[in-house]
């Protein structure tokens, strides 16, 4: 990057916001992914209108902006694949609105999650998709992922939450784009396009969130079965059996089995486990839910049915599914974590195919996931610095794709596409939606100058 | 290479295990107060792993990340990988200066305790008017912070100690030099053999300290190891009130703040509310607290190198006790007291003082 260039994004946001700093570059070359490249600058802007200034020079200069907030994706979509710019959007952090009234707040990209958790709870509200990384990710990467968590199969994910967006598109015009209203049929749904459009299509500098009133009761419950189609079958009767959990989460017996190697939770170990919440305005709403959901455990040959009789149970039996990702990180150097996601009704076929295939490669995979919205997490552990092993399990991502696409189901539930799955995007969408796709990348970005290399759409 | 950086090449599986998941950013005081990922832990990693694969060099460039770090183990807390950040830092440090390369104000500390005794220079002791070098059941240490920059906090910490009718005496302590092996250098064996020596000359069963950095070097740290070989309890003094009935009671609304000290490097987390909850019943805890308690900022030599980033960490803490609508916060450790009391706002109305300096007050009052 020519030093003019840096002289002008110094005159754009600032002397305090802008680094060429070496340690700036080498902690903007990554995210929570294994991809790694170093961009040239790092701005962190403040306003819409900078973000616009910093867009128009981007075009004008030809080069790469590739936007981020927390840097805990997963797939390398705030990676700065092709040098250029990073523009670091987590110092807008303000909550402007909060209106119970409508239901609704609005936002900078970079408040994080749980500051707006701990914002509305007073209030008795939530904003309810609650990511894995919600401590530390910020509402533009929920955005600009498409963000789900456990309560995918009641809540919904990010998508279903977003009213309204401000957003610096790729030619430097801004766009405002949705509203407060509860319902809008009023032109095409742009804000659901820029949902989880990765940071490709244009820059989001405002966000309108729905939010929803939290409920006061949950009942939570574990059960667990020898057979793996039976809990696959388990989760199919629940989420047909007439009432939707907040929560039902699957652990495989390979996740089981690292858990009690590590931990002291003396988990059962078994083909599988399921972990299911339900919850309401009054406890009786959420018991009655889970009498349901246990009649489906029950019908489907759990071994062992455990009920939590109060929160601080719950929160033992919650502790097993929150530590299956540091525990088999533990467990191996290197590890990937993928989020295939599969119709409801294919999930037992999905677990099965899993096992064939870590067989096949022989390599190291262990499943768990939320099971109620057919969003599986096989995360494979491993040693990168091992190429041999590196291949296979490459090898083995690619049959992972094939059998969440064969099914039915998709690459990505929620992780996104980014770099680590943009080889893949044919296998899942067809030659008509791959030509749309990139022909709005090119209306929103002309120049190809938003984080560019991600999502397959540069061909 | 492994002969290029021997300290770090100890953690290479560590530093490798990071999985760059950033969840070390949730209450890593440096990153909030400036949102730059090259302070925060993950920064730190990517930056070692790069020097230990060769692409990097530990040169002048490095400092401002690896030596702008509390060290308050936020991060280890937060790791699901389990890397020990805090220990990396301070290698890396170690493995820094070796090389030649530090932040003028670590190498700066490491100069005064050669030629002086306390971390601040100071020639003239305050005496507290109490005996020393006496034998007596209780040695009180009260470290360089309580002897030179924080005395009302100490006086009170002695009051409280004779309003108990505890046998104690004061020594003439020196710095116990356990910050050196934050910032890069080396506990100095000349001024622990002094502390050592005063110590156990007293005949004392129980080492009382005041603050919670000297009581880790004391309880942890293998230059001290014939303070514990000697039998000695070594205690802070939060540990040594805990339980007593002090009859005592107040209806203010108080709050604590969790010194990284004594909290998430000793795990220690209820003796303090203890005293206080029975003090205090209008006990509140504030947003962040036991093992995610924001620092204060001042720990790691940040005070001293990087003031003005230190000064925006305690402010972010201070906005939570506002938040929290207590009248008082109440914390165990000088230092924290010192950067918190600095960075207060006018208009910020609560006051921000050590348990002994509040228990104290009340005492007097009755």
């Amino acid at each position: 990057m020519k030093p003019e260039i840096k002289d002008q994004l110094r005159a754009i946001v600032g002397e305090a916001n802008f680094s060429d700093k070496l340690i700036d570059l080498v902690s903007y070359s990554s995210d929570a992914s294994q991809h790694l490249h170093r961009p040239e600058a790092a701005v962190w802007a403040t306003t819409a209108e900078q973000v616009q200034a910093i867009v128009r020079l981007a075009n004008q200069e030809a080069f790469p902006v590739t936007v981020r907030g927390a840097g805990t994706g997963l797939s390398g979509l705030s990676v700065p694949a092709q040098g250029g710019l990073v523009l670091d959007l987590s110092r807008m952090d303000q909550i402007l609105d909060i209106s119970i009234t409508d239901r609704a707040v609005v936002v900078q990209p970079g408040v994080i999650y749980a500051d707006l958790d701990n914002a509305l709870a007073p209030h008795g509200y939530f904003f309810p998709p609650d990511p894995g990384s919600s401590k530390v990710c910020t509402l533009g990467g929920n955005v600009a992922t498409n963000a789900g968590g456990v309560k995918g199969a009641k809540y919904g994910t990010t998508r279903d939450y977003v009213l309204g967006l401000t957003v610096v598109l790729g030619d430097g015009s801004i766009m405002r784009t949705g509203n407060r209203a509860m319902k809008s049929v009023s032109g095409f749904d742009l804000v659901r396009l820029f949902v989880g459009s990765e940071g490709v299509l244009g820059i989001v500098t405002e966000i309108i969130l729905k939010i929803n009133p939290k409920p006061r009761a949950t009942a939570t419950t574990l059960a667990v079965f020898d057979d793996l189609e039976d809990a696959g079958r388990a989760v199919s009767g629940v989420m047909a059996g007439g009432v939707v959990p907040s929560v039902l989460e699957i652990l495989g017996r390979e996740t089981l089995k690292a858990i009690n190697q590590n931990t002291e939770l003396n988990l059962p170990e078994a083909d599988a486990m399921l972990l299911a919440e339900t919850d309401g305005y009054t406890q009786g709403e959420a018991d009655y839910q889970m009498e349901r959901v246990v009649e489906q455990f029950t019908a489907h040959h759990a071994r062992e049915v455990k009920q939590a009789e109060s929160a601080a149970q719950a929160a033992e039996l919650w502790k097993a599914r929150k530590s299956c990702v540091p525990v088999l990180a533990r467990l191996r150097p290197s590890f990937i974590l993928e989020d295939i996601t599969v119709p409801i009704s294919q999930v037992a076929p999905t677990l099965r195919g899993v096992q064939d295939i870590a067989a096949r490669h022989q390599v190291q995979i262990a499943t768990f996931g939320h099971a109620g919205d057919g969003n599986l997490h096989p995360q494979i552990i491993y040693d990168a610095a091992d190429h041999d092993e590196s291949e296979r399990v490459e090898a083995a991502v690619h049959d992972l794709f094939q059998l969440a696409v064969d099914l039915g189901g998709t690459l990505t539930g929620e992780h996104g596409i980014g770099l680590s799955k943009a080889p893949y995007m044919e296998m899942e969408h067809d030659p008509a939606a791959m030509k749309l796709m990139r022909s709005i990348k090119r209306v929103c970005d002309p120049n190809n100058i938003l984080n560019p290399g991600k999502m397959a759409l540069d061909g | 290479m492994a002969e290029q950086h021997p300290l770090l090449e100890k953690f290479r599986d560590q530093i490798q295990r990071c999985s760059r998941c950033g969840f070390c950013q949730a209450h890593c005081p440096v990153f909030g107060g400036t949102k730059r990922p090259a302070l925060n832990a993950r920064g730190k990693m990517l930056l070692l792993k790069e020097v230990l694969e060769d692409h990097l060099e530990l040169n002048e460039e490095m400092v401002e990340s690896l030596f702008q770090c509390t060290t308050c183990a936020s991060c280890a807390t937060n790791c699901p990988s389990g890397v020990d950040v805090p220990a990396i830092i301070k290698a890396a440090r170690k493995e820094m200066v070796g090389l030649g390369t530090c932040h003028p104000a670590f190498s700066g500390m490491n100069q005064v305790l050669d030629e002086h005794d306390n971390i601040y220079a100071e020639d003239e002791p305050e005496d507290f008017d109490r005996q020393r070098n006496q034998k007596a059941e209780v040695v009180y240490f009260m470290g360089c912070v309580g002897q030179y920059r924080e005395e009302e906090a100490s006086e009170a910490a002695l009051d409280l100690l004779d309003h108990l009718k505890v046998d104690y005496t004061l020594i003439d302590e020196v710095c116990c030099s356990g910050v050196l092996e934050d910032v890069g250098f080396s506990i100095k064996p000349a001024l622990a053999a002094k502390n050592i020596e005063r110590i156990l000359a007293t005949g004392a069963e129980t080492l009382v300290t005041g603050c919670p950095y000297c009581f880790r070097t004391f309880s942890k740290q293998e230059a001290y190891a014939p303070l514990r070989e000697a039998g000695l309890t070594i205690v802070h003094l939060s540990q040594f009130l805990a339980g007593r009935d002090l009859g005592l009671s107040t209806d203010k609304r108080v709050t604590y703040h969790d010194p990284c000290d004594l909290g998430r490097h000793c795990g220690i987390y209820e003796e303090p509310r203890r005293t206080i909850k029975a003090v205090a019943p209008n006990f509140v805890e504030l947003a962040d607290h036991h093992q995610d308690a924001l620092c204060c900022g001042a720990g790691g030599g940040v005070r001293g190198a990087y003031a003005k980033n230190s000064l925006a960490m305690a402010r972010r803490r201070l906005a939570q006790v506002e938040d929290s609508g207590a009248q008082v916060l109440l914390t165990e450790c000088n230092s924290c007291v010192h950067n918190l009391s600095n960075a207060k706002l006018r208009a910020q109305k609560f006051r921000v003082m050590t348990t002994p300096q509040f228990l104290m007050e009340l005492i007097e009052k009755s």
